[in-house]
Parts: structure tokens; sequence; C-alpha cells
């Protein structure tokens, strides 16, 4: 197993373990606040504009750091890898 | 297709060494077309009757306007128009991204805010107002909110002041480059024609973008609208008054 191997088997596991955490975590986080979000019109559905401003402000907040580990991992998979070029090596037919 | 990803057509200008001409172009043809469009509207209010223009754009603005007067107040009615026109043009500028002009080999196009150029520059801007207006209206006493409430919590909030604009420009940055990458991606496995088996990968994956699209829609406004706020929550913390 050459390094070069190593590099690429090790980028396409962190590339998934990075996109399952991402997609964990942002799930978590994003469900809480918009069960609250769902809560809280229920009980006062005139404040519906208001909350509905500060659901997306709060998505947008939380969502922030999730979107960074996915640009890091499409920085990791394209260019450090670069997984596509490697993918067109393989002789067609298979 | 990493040559199509992240790379930046180039101008070398004498004093300011290499700038990402198409980010350059793409800002002005925003720039541009913003000023004709909003004169197009305000030609409208020469005559006395109200038309439906006249009423969107009064929305947004007095949208914009009732959420800076409920954060900062009274005092906040000078910055409202610096905020509306921060949130319509990183509005366009994110939007600019979905029309196909760098597709068609244009020297333009793609969106501006995907570069990571244009939203440090914008978290820049709104840094150093938030410290002018503040030192303006507090003297060099507002410096002396960084030992509040405890004098050995001044390097954490250093540090928290410092972060602020880092977070603003990279959540916009990679909001927006990410819904770009995520296009390329799905277009470049459309493009290659794959097939699984008997299954026509490349035709299934050709609705995609479509959704794609709308999503990058969204997620745009909800962007540009997500920095005009924190802009006003962090001018408003940084000119609050003692209680």
């Amino acid at each position: 197993m050459t390094s070069e191997s190593l590099v690429v088997a090790a980028t396409l596991i962190a590339f998934g373990i990075i996109m399952a955490g991402v997609a964990f975590g942002s799930g978590i986080g994003d469900g809480i606040v918009a069960s609250k979000a769902v809560e809280a019109i229920a009980r006062q559905p005139e404040a519906r504009p208001n909350i509905f401003t500060f659901l997306f402000l709060g998505v947008g907040i939380l969502e922030a750091f999730p979107i960074i580990s996915i640009g890091i991992a499409f920085y990791l998979l394209l260019v450090v890898a670069k997984v596509p070029t490697l993918l067109s090596h393989i002789p067609a037919g298979h | 297709m990493h040559e199509q990803i992240g790379e930046h057509l180039v101008w070398n200008l004498p004093v300011l060494g290499t700038v990402h001409s198409d980010t350059i172009v793409t800002t002005w043809l925003v720039m541009i077309i913003a000023l004709l469009f909003f004169a197009w509207i305000g030609a409208s209010y020469r005559s006395p009757r109200v038309t439906k223009r006249q009423a969107v754009l009064e929305a947004v603005i007095n949208y914009i306007a009732d959420m800076v007067t409920g954060v900062l107040g009274e005092e906040g009615e000078r910055f409202v128009p610096f905020f509306i026109a921060l949130f319509i043009f990183i509005f366009l500028l994110n939007q600019f991204g979905v029309l196909p002009f760098k597709a068609l080999g244009l020297p333009f196009g793609g969106s501006p805010t995907a570069d990571l150029n244009t939203t440090v520059s914008y978290a820049l801007m709104v840094f150093v107002m938030i410290q002018v207006v503040a030192i303006r209206k507090k003297g060099l006493k507002y410096f002396a909110h960084l030992t509040k409430p405890f004098a050995w919590l001044l390097p954490i909030n250093t540090l928290e002041e410092l972060v602020r604009p880092v977070t603003l420009a990279a959540r916009l940055f990679f909001n927006i480059f990410v819904g770009e990458l995520l296009f390329i991606i799905i277009a470049s496995i459309v493009t290659a024609k794959v097939m699984v088996g008997p299954f026509n990968l490349s035709l299934a994956a050709a609705v995609a973008p479509f959704f794609i699209q709308f999503f990058n829609f969204f997620v745009g406004t909800i962007q540009a609208f997500l920095f005009t706020l924190l802009a006003i929550v962090y001018l408003s913390l940084a000119i609050a008054e003692e209680h």
C-alpha cells in the first residue's frame, strides 16, 4: 500500500465521518430550535411572523459552523486527495 | 474539476497586484443593475398614484427599518439607510450566482460572495464602522467594556470581539460557496453520463440542480438577512448605555 493510496483512503473515511457529524449535529440543533418555535406558535398564533424571524435567525447562526465543516470536508476531498481525477482513471465498463 | 472550483480569473494590476477579475466585474455589474432598478422604481414616485413596485419596496424598507429601530431604539434612525443598503446589496450579490454566465464562458458570473475577499471586506467594514461609532459616542472609555464584569475576563472579551467579524465573513462565504460547490458536483455527475448497470444515474440526477437552486435562493436570502441582523445586534451591543 503506497503512502499516496493511504492518504486517499484516509481522506475518504474522514469525509464520511465529517459529513455524518455535520448532519447529526445540525439535525439535532435545528430540530430543537424548530420544535421550540412550533410550540411557541401553538401557544400564541398571532406572534407567528416574529417567531418565524427568530426561527430563521437561530437556524442561520447555528448552521454557520456545520457549513464551515462541509466546506473543509469538500476541500479535503477535492483538493488534497483529488478524488474525481482518480475516479476518472478507473477504466470505463465497470 | 478542481480547476473550476475556487479558481478565479485574475488581472495583474500595477499597484494592487493580482486581483480576482470576475468577482470585481460581477460586483460592478450588480451595482449598475441595482442602481438602474432602484432608479426605475424611484421614477414612479413622480406620479401621485401608488404603484405596485413602490408598495413592495416600501414593505422591504419598512421591515428593515422596524428591525433597526426595534433593536437600537430611537438613535438607530440614522443607521437605517446603511443597513438597508447592506441587506439589499448582499441579497443581490448572493442571488446573482444562479445565472449561468460563467458556464457560458463569459468573464463574469458566479456569486461575488463566493469569494472570501468580498465577505471579509464587508465584515471588516461593519467591524470598523461599529468601533468608530462607539468611540465617537463614548470616547476612549468605550474600551473599558472589555473589562466588564471582571478585569481578568479581558483576553476572553477581546477574543470574542475579534472573532465576531471572522464568523460573519466565514458564515456568509461558506454558505454561498458550498451551495455553488454542490451545484457544480451534481452538474458534473450529470455531464459525465454515469451508468450504474442499466440505471441511468445522470438522467435521474438531472432533476437535482433544479431543487439545489431553489435551496440556494433560500440560503442566499437568509444569509443576507442574518448578516444585516447580526451587524445591527453588534452595533447595539457596542453603543448600549450602562444601566
